[in-house]
C-alpha cells in the first residue's frame, strides 16, 4: 500500500506544473459567483451589453461558476437578492455617468455579507466599456491570488480580408468587442505589434512593386517603409527587446528566414534549405523555431542562431504548418485529415521540451495562427468554422477555451 | 492481503472513475461581439495606394502592337496547381510555353509580375510561402523558355484573392493558381 501511495506521490510530484497534462476541473467544484447590477443613468441595452461583457470576462479567468441571470439591486443594500443568497460570492457594481460625460463604475465583491474587495474605474467614453470589464476580472483574479491574466489588458491586431486583395488592419480588446480599424485601403497583411508597449506595430504592404514590411506609430500615425522582397516578406517575430525582427523574405524566389537588426538595418540569412523556410518564432535570444518542408511536408524545427544545429522538434502528424513557442512550450497548428476533395480539419497541439506528451488543444474546424501570452498563461488563435471566423482563447492551466466571433471578414493573421 | 486487495480495488475504483468524468471542454462560451465603429481614439491611417500606371499606347512598336496590354494579359492562361503541390504539370506547360512565345513576341515590351495563390485551407506563412513556390515554378520555367529573369517579379497572396469561395473541390482546384499580370 505504501508502495502504491509512494508511487502515485512521485508521478503527481514528477508531472506538477506540467501543461502538457490536461488539469480536470469539474464545473461544480468552483465557487459560485451572481451578479448585481446597481446602476444609474444608462438604458436596459447598455446594461445587459456590460452585464453580458463581464460574465464573459469572469468565465474566461475560470476560477467561478458565473450565475448568468442579470439582477438588480440597490448598490448599498445590506443583503443580497434572494436569488443570490446561496452564492459564495457577489459582484455588485453600480455605473453612472459624471458631469463629464465619462462612465464611472463601482464595484464590490460580498462574501458572506461581508464587503472583502471594492473598487472604482472610470473611462472617458462609454463605447470603452469593454476594458472596464477587462480590468474588474483582472482585479478579481489578482484579489483570488491567482496567477495573473495580465494578457487581458494586452491589445490585439489582426488583418482581416473584407474582399479579394483588400483587407483592414483593426486593434481590438482580446474579446473583439472593441474594435478600431487603424489602417484601411490596400491589400495588408501579417500585423506585428512592433514592442512590448504595443504603440507601434509592423505589417505587410502587398499594394507596391515589392511585398514590403513597413512600420506605423501610432501615436504620430507616421508610416515608413522598413524593407521589402521580391514574392514574400513576412515579419514574423520581434524580439522582446524589440530590437531584432524575425522575417521571412524571399530573395531569390525562396522563401527563407532571415534575422533583421532593426537599428543597423542588416540582415542576416538564417536558413539555407531549398524548399520552404517560414513563421519563425524566438524561443530565447539565440535559438528560434520555424516551420520548414525539408521531410518533404511541414514540421516544426529549432535552430540556434549562434550556430548552425537544426533540430526536428515535433515527431507527430505528416503536416504541421504554423507555431509558436513559450520557454519549453510549443504550441503547433496539425492538418487532421488530409483530403483534397472534403473539409479538412486543423487542431491545436502542445508540447513540452522535457515531457514526450502531445496535448490536443482543440476539437474541430480550422483552428491556427496560434500565440502564446508574454507568460504563456493563455494561447490565442483563429478558429474558422461553417464560414465564421473568431478567436479564441486557451487557458492551458483551466483545460478550456473561449470564442469570440467576428462579425464580418475573414480573419487573416494576428499578433497579440 | 485481503485488505491490500480490496484497497488497491476501491483505489483503481476512485482513479478509474475519475477518469470517466474526463471530458475534453472546448467552446464552451461564445460571446456576442459587438461593433464599435463610433471609436474614435485613433485615426484610421490611409495606406498610399502605389497605383500600377496606365499603358501608354506606343506608336512605333512591332504587329501586335494594337493589342492593349489587357488584351495581351487575357491570352495569357492561368497556370492551375494539385493540392499542396507546387510542381508544373505537362498541361500547366504547355500554356507557359505559349506565355513565353508571347513575351517574346507582342509582350515583349513587358514585364511580367507572377502572382500565386493558394486554395483555404491554412492563412498562415506556410501558405503564402506555397504560394511564392508555385510562382517561382512558372518563373523558373519561363526562363528555360527563354525568358530574362531580370522581367519577371513575383508576389504571393496566399489564400487571400481567391477566384471563387464556393466549399467545393472545383472551387479549391480554380483558386491554386499562378495569374500573369503584365506590366509597364
Amino acid at each position: 500500500m505504501k508502495i502504491l501511495f509512494s508511487l502515485m506521490l512521485i508521478f503527481g510530484l514528477t508531472f506538477a506544473g506540467d501543461a502538457t497534462i490536461e488539469v480536470i476541473k469539474k464545473v461544480d467544484a468552483l465557487p459560485s459567483i451572481g451578479l448585481e447590477d446597481a446602476s444609474i443613468n444608462y438604458g436596459d441595452t447598455f446594461k445587459l451589453q456590460f452585464f453580458k461583457a463581464l460574465v464573459a470576462d469572469l468565465n474566461v479567468i475560470s476560477l467561478f461558476n458565473v450565475d448568468r441571470f442579470h439582477r438588480t439591486n440597490h448598490y448599498n443594500a445590506t443583503d443580497v437578492v434572494v436569488d443570490n443568497k446561496d452564492m459564495n460570492y457577489v459582484l455588485r457594481y453600480k455605473m453612472y455617468e459624471d458631469d463629464s460625460g465619462s462612465l464611472n463604475i463601482d464595484m464590490k465583491i460580498i462574501e458572506k455579507d461581508r464587503d472583502v474587495f471594492s473598487k472604482s474605474y472610470k473611462v472617458s467614453r462609454k463605447n470603452i466599456y469593454m476594458f472596464i470589464s477587462h480590468a474588474i476580472a483582472y482585479d478579481i483574479n489578482e484579489f483570488m491570488g491567482e496567477p495573473s491574466v495580465s494578457w487581458m489588458k494586452r491589445k490585439v491586431i489582426f488583418s482581416r480580408i473584407v474582399e479579394p486583395k483588400k483587407s483592414e488592419i483593426v486593434i481590438s480588446d482580446y474579446s473583439l468587442a472593441y474594435q478600431h480599424v487603424i489602417l484601411k485601403g490596400g491589400f495588408n497583411v501579417f500585423p506585428k505589434w512592433a514592442n512590448k508597449a504595443q504603440n507601434a506595430f509592423y505589417y505587410t504592404s502587398l499594394d507596391g512593386a515589392q511585398p514590403t514590411l513597413k512600420h506605423v506609430d501610432i501615436k504620430t500615425l507616421k508610416v515608413s517603409s522598413v524593407i521589402s522582397s521580391d514574392g514574400m516578406m513576412v515579419c514574423s517575430d520581434v524580439s522582446r527587446d524589440g530590437k531584432t525582427l524575425l522575417l521571412t523574405m524571399a530573395k531569390k524566389g525562396q522563401p527563407d528566414i532571415y534575422t533583421y537588426n532593426v537599428a543597423s538595418k542588416k540582415y542576416k540569412r538564417e536558413t539555407t534549405y531549398g524548399g520552404i523556410d517560414v513563421n519563425a518564432q524566438f524561443m530565447d535570444k539565440n535559438r528560434i523555431v520555424f516551420i520548414s518542408s525539408r521531410l518533404g511536408y511541414p514540421n516544426v524545427f529549432s535552430k540556434r542562431l549562434d550556430t548552425k544545429e537544426i533540430e526536428q522538434m515535433v515527431y507527430y502528424g505528416r503536416s504541421n504548418s504554423a507555431c509558436s513557442s513559450n520557454g519549453e512550450y510549443i504550441v503547433y497548428k496539425a492538418r487532421e485529415t488530409s483530403n483534397a476533395f472534403e473539409h479538412n480539419t486543423f487542431n491545436l497541439h502542445l508540447i513540452s521540451l522535457k515531457t514526450d506528451f502531445i496535448r490536443r488543444l482543440t476539437v474541430s474546424g480550422v483552428n491556427e495562427f496560434p500565440r502564446f501570452s508574454g507568460d504563456g498563461d493563455a494561447i490565442l488563435f483563429i478558429k474558422s468554422y461553417e464560414n465564421q471566423s473568431s478567436i479564441g482563447i486557451i487557458r492551458l492551466n483551466y483545460n478550456k477555451n473561449y470564442l469570440f466571433p467576428l462579425k464580418y471578414g475573414k480573419v487573416q493573421s494576428m499578433d497579440w | 492481503m485481503k485488505s491490500i486487495v480490496l484497497s488497491s480495488v476501491v483505489v483503481a475504483l476512485l482513479v478509474f472513475s475519475g477518469c470517466s468524468s474526463k471530458e475534453v471542454a472546448v467552446d464552451t462560451e461564445k460571446t456576442e461581439a459587438t461593433t464599435s465603429s463610433a471609436v474614435q481614439e485613433v485615426k484610421a491611417v490611409e495606406t498610399e495606394t502605389v497605383a500600377a500606371e496606365e499603358s501608354i499606347v506606343n506608336s512605333d512598336t512591332n504587329s501586335l502592337s494594337h493589342m492593349s496590354m489587357s488584351d495581351i494579359e487575357s491570352e495569357l492562361s492561368t497556370v492551375y496547381f494539385d493540392f499542396d503541390k507546387f510542381s508544373i504539370s505537362s498541361k500547366a506547360q504547355s500554356k507557359i510555353t505559349k506565355a513565353a512565345e508571347l513575351g517574346k513576341t507582342g509582350a515583349s515590351q513587358y514585364n511580367v509580375k507572377l502572382e500565386g495563390n493558394c486554395d483555404e485551407w491554412g492563412s498562415d506563412e506556410y501558405n503564402f510561402a506555397l504560394g511564392l513556390k508555385r510562382a517561382n515554378a512558372v518563373k523558373k520555367a519561363l526562363v528555360a523558355e527563354g525568358i530574362e529573369a531580370s522581367r519577371i517579379s513575383m508576389v504571393s497572396y496566399g489564400e487571400s484573392n481567391p477566384v471563387c469561395e464556393d466549399k467545393t473541390q472545383a472551387c479549391y482546384s480554380k483558386n491554386r493558381r499562378v495569374d500573369f499580370k503584365l506590366l509597364p
